[in-house]
Order: C-alpha cells, then sequence, then structure tokens
C-alpha cells in the first residue's frame, strides 16, 4: 500500500472530486491545529499544509480558506511589521476556534477508527 | 534590468488573472484574498536565491491555478437560484402586471435561502405592490394637502427602489 499522500498527490479526473471533499472537510480544521500553539502568517501556514503532503491543492487555496474562517470568527488577524519582506497578517486562534478545534479532534478520531476498520475488514478478505 | 522587469510582468498578469477569476466573490473577500496572494508572492519573491523569469513562474505555479483558488473561494456561498435574480425587480415593477407579477416576486422572495428573514419582511412591506402603489395613490395625492401629497409621493417613489437594491447587494453578496 503506498502512503496516502502518494495516493492523493497522483489521482486524476473524477477522483479529483472526492479528494476536495475530504480536504474540504479537514483542512480548515488543519489550520486551526496550526495556530493552537500560537499565531503564524498566511506564507507559513501555505508553506507547512503544502509541504505535508496532499492537503491543499496549491499554496494560494489557503487564503480563502482563512477568509472564511475569520468571517465565522473562528481566527482573528493583525498586520505586522516585518524585519526582511512586506508586512505580514498574523492569524490567531479565537476561543471559537480553540473550541472548534476540541470538537473536530474527538469527532475525527471516532471517525477515522471507523473508516479504518471498515476499509481493513474490506481489504483483508 | 530587463528579467526583473519581466518577473514583475508575470506577477502582475497573475494577480490579474486572480482578481478576474474571483469576480463572483463578494467585494470585501475578493480585495483580502488578492492582497493576501500579493504578499504570500512577495514574500516568496524575497527568498529565492536566484530570480528570474524560471524561477518567478516556478513560484506563481506553487500558488496555484486562479481558478483552482477561485473554487475555494466559492465553495461555501450561499446557493443561490437563477430566479434569485429576478424577485427584487419583480417586486419593484411586478405590480404593474396586475398586480401579479408582484406575488410571483414575494413567493419567490420567502422561497429563497438568500435573503434572511429581516430582509424578507422589508422586501414584502416596504411597499407592498412596489412602484405599482403610486397608481391608486394618485387618486388621493391629488386631493391630499401639497405637503402631505409630496412626502407620501417620495416615500411611495423612493422607498421601494431603496428596498430593491438592498435586496439585490445582499443577493450579489451571497
Amino acid at each position: 500500500m503506498p502512503p496516502l499522500t502518494n495516493i492523493l498527490c497522483m489521482v486524476p479526473g473524477d477522483d479529483a472530486v472526492w479528494i476536495a471533499q475530504l480536504r474540504r472537510g479537514s483542512v480548515e480544521h488543519c489550520v486551526l491545529a496550526l495556530l493552537s500553539h500560537g499565531e503564524r502568517y498566511g506564507f507559513d501556514l501555505a508553506r507547512t499544509l503544502a509541504d505535508s503532503g496532499g492537503l491543499i491543492g496549491s499554496e494560494g487555496t489557503i487564503y480563502p480558506l482563512l477568509a472564511r474562517l475569520r468571517k465565522n470568527g473562528l481566527v482573528e488577524s493583525t498586520w505586522q511589521e516585518s524585519a526582511e519582506g512586506p508586512p505580514r497578517r498574523y492569524y490567531q486562534l479565537t476561543e471559537a476556534g480553540q473550541l472548534a478545534l476540541t470538537a473536530f479532534i474527538d469527532h475525527w478520531k471516532v471517525f477515522r477508527a471507523a473508516v479504518d476498520g471498515i476499509l481493513e475488514e474490506a481489504t483483508s478478505r | 534590468m530587463k528579467t526583473q522587469s519581466n518577473a514583475n510582468e508575470l506577477i502582475d498578469r497573475y494577480l490579474s488573472q486572480l482578481d478576474d477569476a474571483l469576480r463572483d466573490v463578494p467585494a470585501d473577500r475578493r480585495v483580502q484574498i488578492v492582497e493576501e496572494v500579493a504578499n504570500h508572492i512577495a514574500e516568496g519573491r524575497s527568498m529565492l536565491d536566484v530570480e528570474d523569469e524560471v524561477s518567478v513562474q516556478a513560484l506563481l505555479d506553487r500558488v496555484g491555478d486562479p481558478a483552482t483558488i477561485a473554487e475555494e473561494a466559492g465553495a461555501t456561498r450561499t446557493p443561490a437560484r437563477v430566479a434569485d435574480a429576478w424577485v427584487p425587480w419583480l417586486l419593484l415593477f411586478g405590480g404593474f402586471a396586475l398586480l401579479a407579477g408582484w406575488f410571483v416576486g414575494v413567493a419567490l422572495l420567502w422561497s429563497s435561502k438568500v435573503w434572511k428573514v429581516s430582509d424578507k419582511l422589508l422586501g414584502t412591506f416596504v411597499v407592498p405592490g412596489g412602484l405599482a402603489l403610486l397608481l391608486p395613490l394618485s387618486a388621493w395625492l391629488i386631493a391630499a394637502p401639497l405637503i402631505d401629497g409630496i412626502v407620501v409621493f417620495l416615500f411611495a417613489l423612493v422607498a421601494p427602489v431603496i428596498t430593491a437594491v438592498h435586496l439585490d447587494r445582499v443577493r450579489r453578496a451571497g
């Protein structure tokens, strides 16, 4: 079995649809998780997610996602000057974001176990 | 330097393609996304060892296809029906079609997911019949004291227009 990231990067065509759906439900919460240890700026988040393998389609797609999280009150942002390069918009988790992350982690564990259980049973025959 | 101006050109072209791809996204979010992507590119550019067309193009490729970014931006928009676009104008002018057009507008308004209840109440009651209300009103207006007549006339004219423009703006904002 190849690692999941390879599968996500390889598949063309219709598979793109369910991959997009898988991402849609989980990447937003991965962003919340990345912010749980403190504020980060967009470029940093985008590179981290892109380098994680398969979590986002391209670096730029993180910005609509961040705008959505901000609109829903799960993150907030502040502009800060940077020693090198342009000013950066830093994102922080709000209290609502923290709660959403905690809830997601609980659900994710149950969900992952359920999917793994069924997939393992299917492949072991 | 020539290569630098070419790199600038590549980036400008990319950003205008992105802005264009985001045309259906609400204006404030569209501006924010373009601004953030522009910053992302500037940040990535400052980290390049060699800045030429090839390395800048590779940077833009990592940022991704503008259409994909726009798709992500549009993914959570309120599902709007084609008919929703007609609602504000049916409410405004539909009354002239024996009132039937206005009733169709109200039915579409209340069955739509685009507007909140407060918008729906506004659309229904400010003002019933839309501009067509001016027709039955005119008989009274002629007999009414001048100042009263002008105030009521202006309200019956301006209020439904403002409501229609408001409903249209809410719909566009998704």
